[in-house]
């Protein structure tokens, strides 16, 4: 099996796990901090985008409220946390190119990282590895949302 | 003021601009769901000519990119995905010659007294 399945050409990495309700997703270190993204869904949905503005260190989030907001020519609108927990990195470079997340979703283009208050529970209500992607094309399918289309550079 | 001050704040747009004039649409409803976005309460209030933007059936014939599949339906529904208020006022719908049964739903129905009461407990009004 491919480490990187596709789902209408949305690309969904096997090792992370998904918040498939907010099209997010996080990379859980070995410290039991977190990465925190959008997902090719996510940035195929939202298109190009203008501006990404992650909250700033320190900020303490609850599970569903927003870590940052990003706009588009055609959309602007929360990428909403995964976790409870503090964000204790944010990603600079998307101050100076938001397409990072068209560009690397998963890579470069991350949003946040997060120190969470109740890693186990809560990552006990996300999906990994092939559950996340069937509950992912059950989403894409129920809800015929568009294939996804890769910029120039796209890289996983 | 930090980005945290700004949750909760109170944001009501007014919109008296209808589909007779599609350009000035868009952009009161995308503010209203950037302002969601960063956690506001926020209110639009469709009066004068905006009434005419939640007549059943109208907003999809608006398509200001004829390149892209986004309407003013869609315009509509993202800001009510974006848990922003959208309130009407009864006295314009009457001008429309419009009842409640005409107005798309998820719009609330209000008299000339309630959009005072907002603008009054409102952080800040943007008009258009």
């Amino acid at each position: 099996m491919s480490e990187n399945p596709e789902v209408r050409g949305c690309i969904l990495p096997l090792d992370l796990h998904y918040s498939v309700v907010d099209h997010t997703w996080i990379r859980v270190h070995d410290d039991k901090t977190v990465t925190v993204g959008m997902t090719d869904v996510a940035q195929n949905l939202a298109g190009e985008l203008l501006h990404a503005k992650p909250k700033k260190v320190g900020t303490v989030r609850k599970k569903g409220k927003p870590l940052a907001t990003v706009e588009s020519s055609k959309w602007v609108g929360p990428v909403k946390s995964p976790l409870s927990g503090e964000v204790i990195a944010v990603n600079d470079e998307l101050a100076g190119d938001a397409t990072l997340v068209n560009r690397s979703p998963y890579k470069a283009g991350w949003i946040v990282k997060m120190q969470p208050t109740d890693l186990d529970a809560e990552l006990a209500g996300m999906f990994t590895g092939q559950e996340a992607v069937d509950k992912y094309r059950e989403r894409i399918e129920a809800e015929d949302i568009k294939a996804c289309e890769h910029v120039e550079g796209f890289e996983i | 003021m930090t980005d945290d001050d700004f949750e909760d704040k109170k944001i009501l747009v007014i919109q008296t601009h209808g589909i007779e004039t599609p350009r000035r649409t868009y952009s009161p409803l995308f503010y209203a769901m950037a302002a969601a976005a960063m956690e506001m309460d926020v209110t639009v209030w469709f009066t004068m000519d905006g009434t005419s933007q939640l007549k059943k059936g109208e907003a999809e014939k608006v398509q200001l990119d004829p390149t892209s599949d986004v309407t003013l339906k869609t315009m509509l529904e993202q800001t009510q995905e974006a848990e922003v208020k959208l309130r009407v006022c009864q006295q314009s719908l009457a001008l429309f010659d419009m009842s409640l049964d005409d107005v798309i739903d998820g719009v609330e129905i209000l008299g000339a007294t309630s959009i005072i009461d907002l603008s009054l407990n409102a952080d800040h009004v943007m008009y258009f």
